[in-house]
């Protein structure tokens, strides 16, 4: 369980943010006193920081200096800057990384991720594989596996995608543009076609895990997880 | 020259009338001995002229100055004979200068500030930009995506914003170094898959060599190519709304010397009267009064931001039939 100190003095992003990590099974710590961030570091001992850089007193870059003269762990900067300036002071004061708001939390997710498993190996990978779990369902993201129970299927990468969308979306909707979107690929252009045909495997899978009926088509707006064995069993 | 002469006329007017008023009195008391008063004469005009052509070298420069247009204003700043006109007309030139220099120093002052109010306030805007972002996936479709699309009208404004801010302050504001085109352009694409995908519109990447370089500023050139393509995805999406499968063709190739960025469309075109126009700031024409946020800047900013950079744009369009725009660099071999 990788530990993760959120600073960030915006109340709702620090929310926001700590909910999109807890959801992907890591355990976050927000930031109180912005006066004493190093005193919580050190309480936290954390295995990696987020940090703002514009902050009530001091800045980033500062407390970043500071922690790195405790600590090796991943920085990752958070800021509305997009300025070639401010990504290279983050990096010059021992940041490992920089994300620019408006950011989407798969962004933040996917970074945090392999930052750990880079500064703490395959090992720490193992400890906080990122990982989905949802009625009764085990998405591995790394090993592009999925386990109910004892059974275990493995995934291609595109059908892994839209089963983490599916998940992450349950109960609501995973809209037909959100999966588009998530299936986007630079190379190939993605079209509704290609959709379906990987909802079709993604079903297929479900099969094989012994799981009916498991994605709902929701007409006019996208694909719905359906887990009906979770109220078969009570 | 001219000047000296018409401000002297009366006075030379006045002095003949004196030597004749003077000749005629000794004339009529009987005096009449020609050569001595055409000597007189003679004499009183050597006396002027003498006057004359030291009033206008030791002025010359007076006379110069109020007989020349100002071509910059720094010429006010120049010094004068010290004649008591010269120094008076060079005071009221310098007070004159002074006043201006003031009122466009303050004028400065307050763009500077606005300036760098509209950057701040940018920035600030993309903290709650991100809340609504994250808060916005926990919403149920179809609300969701709309309420996206919607976030991502306001991140481009807000972008477009900054960039006109930043326009005015481009000297120093951008870094010239080589760019590798196709990677910049797969980046451009991108970042525009949700429009890209909301409009079930197909990018279509033409990259004749990967290894496209030319010497650009990266972020100006990713804003200028962004323009392009939200544009081409606009006109084709209104040329189509049954939505099957238009096609935006991005290409990079070189031609010559030079290196190629081409943004094509089969989009609704722009008419031929319109093609000098559209790079003018704020022309929306009949196309973008047709369509939502058209602020007829981007095109604007483009264009702008090209000539600075030394990149030329190239239009070719018909009605009904679509659009190209081409970026042209210089390619680095």
């Amino acid at each position: 369980m990788s530990r993760i100190l959120i600073v960030e003095d915006d109340p709702k992003i620090a929310d926001l943010l700590l909910s999109a990590i807890e959801k992907y099974g890591y355990e976050g710590v927000r930031t109180r006193d912005f006066r004493l961030v190093l005193q919580e570091f050190e309480q936290v001992r954390p295995d990696l920081v987020l940090l703002d850089v514009n902050l009530p007193s001091y800045d980033g870059y500062y407390w970043c200096r500071q922690i790195r003269n405790v600590s090796t762990c991943p920085v990752l900067f958070i800021s509305a800057r997009d300025g070639e300036m401010d990504q290279i002071r983050a990096l010059e004061n021992g940041g490992d990384d920089y994300i620019t708001k408006p950011f989407h939390s798969g962004i933040v997710l996917a970074k945090i991720h392999s930052h750990l498993r880079r500064a703490y190996g395959e090992y720490a990978a193992k400890r906080g594989e990122l990982m989905l779990e949802k009625a009764g369902l085990t998405l591995y993201l790394e090993r592009l596996e999925l386990q109910y129970g004892q059974a275990a299927v493995s995934l291609t990468r595109k059908e892994a995608d839209l089963t983490e969308s599916l998940m992450e979306r349950y109960p609501r909707v995973a809209s037909r543009e959100a999966l588009l979107e998530k299936l986007w690929d630079p190379e190939a252009f993605v079209d509704e076609n290609t959709l379906n045909v990987n909802i079709a495997r993604v079903r297929k899978k479900f099969q094989e895990l012994g799981l009916e009926d498991a994605v709902l088509t929701i007409r006019g707006s996208g694909y719905r997880l359906n887990p009906s064995w979770t109220e078969a069993k009570p | 020259m001219r000047l000296f002469i018409r401000e002297h006329a009366l006075l030379l007017a006045v002095q003949l009338m004196q030597f004749a008023a003077i000749l005629s009195i000794y004339w009529l008391d009987g005096y009449r001995d020609l050569p001595t008063a055409l000597y007189a004469v003679f004499i009183g005009s050597f006396f002027l002229g003498c006057y004359l052509i030291y009033q206008y070298f030791s002025r010359r420069r007076y006379y110069d100055r109020l007989s020349r247009p100002l071509e910059t204003l720094d010429e006010s700043f120049q010094t004068l004979e010290d004649k008591p006109v010269s120094k008076a007309l060079e005071q009221l030139l310098h007070s004159q200068y002074r006043h201006y220099q003031q009122q466009l120093t303050a004028v400065k002052l307050q763009q500077e500030q606005h300036l760098t109010f509209i950057d701040q306030w940018v920035h600030q805007m993309k903290t709650p930009l991100s809340v609504i972002e994250l808060t916005v996936q926990n919403i149920d479709e179809p609300e969701s995506a709309s309420i996206r699309e919607e976030l991502e009208l306001m991140r481009r404004g807000l972008h477009t914003v900054l960039y006109m801010a930043r326009l005015r302050a481009f000297e120093q504001d951008f870094h010239i170094k080589p760019v590798l085109l196709p990677k910049l352009v797969s980046e451009t694409v991108h970042d525009h898959k949700r429009l890209f995908i909301r409009n079930s519109i197909f990018p279509e990447v033409k990259v004749s060599s990967p290894g496209i370089t030319a010497q650009s500023d990266e972020k100006w050139l990713f804003f200028m190519l962004s323009q392009l393509i939200s544009n081409a995805i606009k006109y084709s999406a209104a040329a189509d709304k049954t939505g099957s499968g238009q096609k935006v063709t991005i290409s990079c190739y070189t031609r010559g010397r030079d290196a190629v960025i081409e943004v094509k469309d089969q989009g609704i075109g722009i008419p031929k009267s319109d093609h000098k126009r559209v790079f003018a700031p704020f022309f929306t024409g009949d196309n973008g009064r047709g369509l939502r946020e058209s602020t007829g800047m981007g095109l604007y900013l483009t264009k702008e931001a090209a000539d600075r950079l030394g990149h030329r744009l190239e239009l070719e369009s018909a009605v009904g039939e679509g659009t190209v725009i081409r970026i042209i660099l210089t390619a680095q071999p």
